[in-house]
C-alpha cells in the first residue's frame, strides 16, 4: 500500500473515531442532563407530597409550619434546566416530553397547594398561569416569556407557572377545560382573570392587581 | 436545513485533513527529512534573485540579511532586479555595488516574472533561489536549504517562513498562521503535496525552470504557476523546515485583504482554469486528491460557513433585541454571570467539532514553531488567530470570489 493510500485510511479512521467520539460525549451529556432532570424531578415530586400530606395533617393550623416557597423557587430552577435540555435535546424529544409532562404536573400541584395555603391562611399570592406554544404557532411567546422572566426576578413573591398548551397531559387539559382557556396564545391566566395576547411589558403589568407589583422592592438587574 | 446539518460534512473535511497532515507529519518521509543535516563540505554554486518594485524601506536590511549568510561567499551570488522602481530603491542597491558577489539588473518595469527571468538569465548558478525584497533570512537558511536538491527529482524546495517582528494583533495573527504553514508546508512536501513556493526564500533548480520556459506572469501569482507546473512535469517540491525566513505582513486589514485577494484570485484561476486537470487526478498524488481539491474545497466551506455565522448571528440578534423590547435596559442588555454549572455547558455536536477543528490548528501552530525553531513570540498570535482570523479571511475569500466570477483585474499593489 502506498504512503498515501495508508495515511488516508488513517486519517479518515481518526476522524470517524473524533466525530464519533463526540458525538458519543454529546449524547452521553444529553442523557446525564435528563438524568439529573429527573432526580430533581423525583425529589421535587417527594417535596410535593410531603407538603401536600403536612397541609392534610395539619388542616386545622396549616400556616405555621407549611410553606411552598423553596418548592416554588426550585420548581423556577428545574423549569430553567428544562428549558435549557430543551433547546439541546429538541422539543420533540421524547425524554423532554415527559420531563415536560412530570414538570407540569409538579406545576399544578404546587399551585393548587398555593391555591389552598392562601384560603386557609389567608395570604394573597399573585400566580400567573402562562400558557404558550413552541409549535411556530404563537409569534408573541418568546417575548412574553421572557417579559414573565423578568418579572419573576423583579418580584420573586410572584408565582409564575409556565404550560406548554400543545402538551398532551390529561392534567393539563383538565385544568385548560376547568379555566375555560380559549385557544388564543400567549395566554395568562393572573389571580384569576384571563388575558390573551402580548403587546408590552407595560401593558402586561396594567393585568396585575393593584399594588401587587409596586410593594416589593423591584430590581432592574439581573439578580 | 439547519445551518449546523450544512456546516458538519465541512467541519469533516477540516477534520480529516488536519488528521491527514498530522499522520504525514509522523510518516517516516517527513521524520527523515527533519533528520537532514544542515549542507557541510560540498557547496553548489547558489544564485539569490532580489526582484524590486519600489522596496526602498526594506531593500537594504534584505540584502543585509542574504550577505550574512552562513555560506561560502565565492558559492554564493545575490541578484538584484530593479524592475523600474521609482523611489530610492536603485540608489539604495547601489551601496552594495562594490561587493563582490553582488550584481545589480536596472529594467523597465514588467512585473516580478520578469525580473525573475531577468536575474536567472544574469546567472550561471544551477540552485536559484528567490528572495522578496520584504523579507530577511536567518543566517542558516540556505544551509538548509541545499541538501533538499541532493535528490534529483526535487526541483524546487520551500523554507519557513513568518512574519518579521510583528507589532500588532493582525500581524500577530499572521505570525501564526504562517506558522500554521510552516507544519503544512512540512508534512505536505513529504507526500509531494505543494502548490506553491512562496517568494520569501524559495529555491529552484535553474535547469528545470528553464526547461520549462521561465516565469510565468501566472494570474499575479508566478511562484503559485511556477510550483504548478513544476508538479505538472513531473518533478517534486520539497522542503526545509529550519531555513527560517522572516517576511514582512501587511499592517492593515485593508492591505492584507489586498493582498490575500491576489493570492486567491491567483490560485482559483490557475487552479481551476490552466491547472485544472491537476485536481481529482490520481496521477499527482496528494496534490492531485486531497490538497487541491480540499483547497477549492476551503475557499467554498469558508464562504459558506461564515455566511451561515453571519446568517445566524444576524437572526439571533434581531430576536433577542425584539424579545427583550420594552424591557428595562439594565436587565434586558447586562451579561449575566457564566454559571458554573456543568449542566449549562455547550455540548452542540456543531459547536464541539469546530472547537475540535481549531484546537488541531492551534496545536499544529505550535508544532510548526517547534520545528522551525523560529525565535518569534507566540502567544498573542494564537490568541489573534483564535480570535480574528474566522472574521477576516471571509473579506478575501468573498473579494476574489467575486473577481473571479466577474472577471475583474486588480493591480498588484
Amino acid at each position: 500500500m502506498s504512503l498515501l493510500a495508508r495515511n488516508t485510511l488513517i486519517a479518515l479512521g481518526i476522524t470517524v473515531v473524533l466525530v464519533g467520539t463526540v458525538a458519543y460525549a454529546v449524547n452521553y451529556l444529553n442523557q446525564q442532563r435528563v438524568v439529573e432532570l429527573s432526580a430533581i424531578e423525583d425529589q421535587l415530586s417527594i417535596d410535593t407530597l410531603s407538603l401536600d400530606t403536612q397541609f392534610s395533617l395539619l388542616e386545622t393550623a396549616p400556616c405555621d409550619t407549611a410553606s411552598s416557597t423553596d418548592l416554588t423557587g426550585e420548581l423556577t430552577d428545574l423549569g430553567n434546566r428544562l428549558s435549557y435540555a430543551e433547546s439541546q435535546l429538541g422539543s420533540a424529544n421524547a425524554e423532554v416530553i415527559r420531563l415536560k409532562e412530570q414538570y407540569s404536573l409538579l406545576e399544578i400541584r404546587d399551585y393548587l397547594i398555593t391555591k389552598q395555603l392562601a384560603a386557609a391562611c389567608g395570604t394573597k399570592p399573585v400566580t400567573v398561569l402562562y400558557f404558550y406554544s413552541n409549535a411556530g404557532d404563537c409569534a408573541d411567546c418568546a417575548k412574553a416569556g421572557y417579559a414573565l422572566s423578568y418579572l419573576r426576578d423583579a418580584y420573586p413573591q410572584l408565582r409564575v407557572y409556565s404550560f406548554d398548551y400543545n402538551l398532551n397531559l390529561g392534567a393539563l387539559k383538565t385544568l385548560i377545560t376547568v379555566e375555560k382557556l380559549r385557544d388564543a396564545l400567549p395566554a395568562f391566566i393572573i389571580n384569576g382573570k384571563h388575558y390573551y395576547g402580548f403587546t408590552s411589558l407595560a401593558d402586561l403589568e396594567k393585568n396585575f392587581p393593584k399594588g401587587a407589583l409596586a410593594t416589593t422592592t423591584a430590581t432592574s438587574s439581573r439578580p | 436545513m439547519s445551518p449546523a446539518l450544512i456546516a458538519y460534512p465541512f467541519l469533516f473535511v477540516a477534520i480529516f485533513f488536519e488528521s491527514f497532515v498530522l499522520v504525514t507529519f509522523l510518516s517516516k518521509p517527513a521524520r527523515d527529512a527533519r533528520r537532514r543535516a544542515p549542507a557541510s563540505g560540498n557547496y553548489p554554486k547558489v544564485a539569490v534573485i532580489v526582484p524590486c518594485y519600489n522596496e526602498e524601506a526594506t531593500i537594504g536590511g534584505t540584502v543585509e540579511s542574504l550577505l550574512a549568510l552562513d555560506y561560502p561567499q565565492d558559492k554564493l551570488e545575490v541578484i538584484l532586479v530593479d524592475d523600474g522602481s521609482t523611489d530610492a530603491t536603485p540608489a539604495t542597491m547601489r551601496q552594495h555595488r562594490e561587493q563582490p558577489n553582488v550584481k545589480i539588473i536596472r529594467k523597465e518595469n514588467g512585473g516580478k516574472y520578469t525580473a525573475l527571468n531577468a536575474g536567472i538569465a544574469a546567472t550561471d548558478a544551477e540552485i536559484i533561489g528567490c528572495l522578496d525584497a520584504d523579507s530577511f533570512v536567518d543566517p542558516s537558511a540556505l544551509k538548509e536549504i541545499v541538501p533538499c536538491f541532493d535528490r534529483a527529482e526535487v526541483a524546487a524546495t520551500t523554507a519557513a517562513m513568518t512574519i518579521h517582528e510583528p507589532h500588532n494583533l493582525l500581524e500577530h495573527m499572521q505570525n501564526a498562521e504562517y506558522t500554521f504553514g510552516v507544519t503544512l508546508r512540512h508534512a505536505l512536501a513529504a507526500v509531494n503535496g505543494l502548490y506553491v513556493t512562496p517568494g520569501p526564500f524559495s529555491f529552484y533548480r535553474r535547469s528545470v525552470v528553464q526547461a520549462l520556459g521561465g516565469f510565468r506572469e501566472g494570474h499575479k501569482t508566478e511562484d503559485m504557476e511556477m510550483a504548478l507546473r513544476i508538479q505538472r512535469a513531473g518533478f517534486e517540491i520539497d522542503n526545509a523546515p529550519r531555513a527560517r525566513v522572516y517576511t514582512k505582513g501587511p499592517r492593515t486589514v485593508r492591505t492584507l485583504v489586498k493582498q490575500r485577494t491576489r493570492w486567491t484570485t491567483g490560485f482559483m484561476r490557475n487552479v481551476l482554469h490552466e491547472y485544472r486537470d491537476l485536481v481529482g487526478n490520481p496521477s499527482f498524488g496528494a496534490l492531485g486528491l486531497i490538497v487541491l481539491p480540499i483547497a477549492v474545497l476551503a475557499i467554498v466551506s469558508g464562504l459558506i460557513l461564515f455566511s451561515l455565522f453571519l446568517y445566524t448571528s444576524v437572526a439571533n440578534l434581531i430576536v433577542m433585541i425584539s424579545v427583550r423590547e420594552g424591557i428595562p435596559f439594565g436587565y434586558a442588555f447586562t451579561p449575566s454571570l457564566p454559571r458554573f454549572d456543568w449542566f449549562y455547558i455547550p455540548s452542540s455536536l456543531y459547536i464541539l467539532l469546530g472547537v475540535l477543528a481549531a484546537g488541531a490548528s492551534l496545536v499544529m501552530i505550535a508544532m510548526g514553531k517547534r520545528l522551525s525553531r523560529s525565535p518569534q513570540p507566540l502567544s498573542v498570535g494564537l490568541f489573534a488567530y483564535t480570535v480574528l482570523y474566522g472574521l477576516v479571511a471571509p473579506l478575501w475569500l468573498l473579494r476574489a470570489t467575486a473577481d473571479v466570477a466577474l472577471g475583474k483585474q486588480r493591480r498588484w499593489k
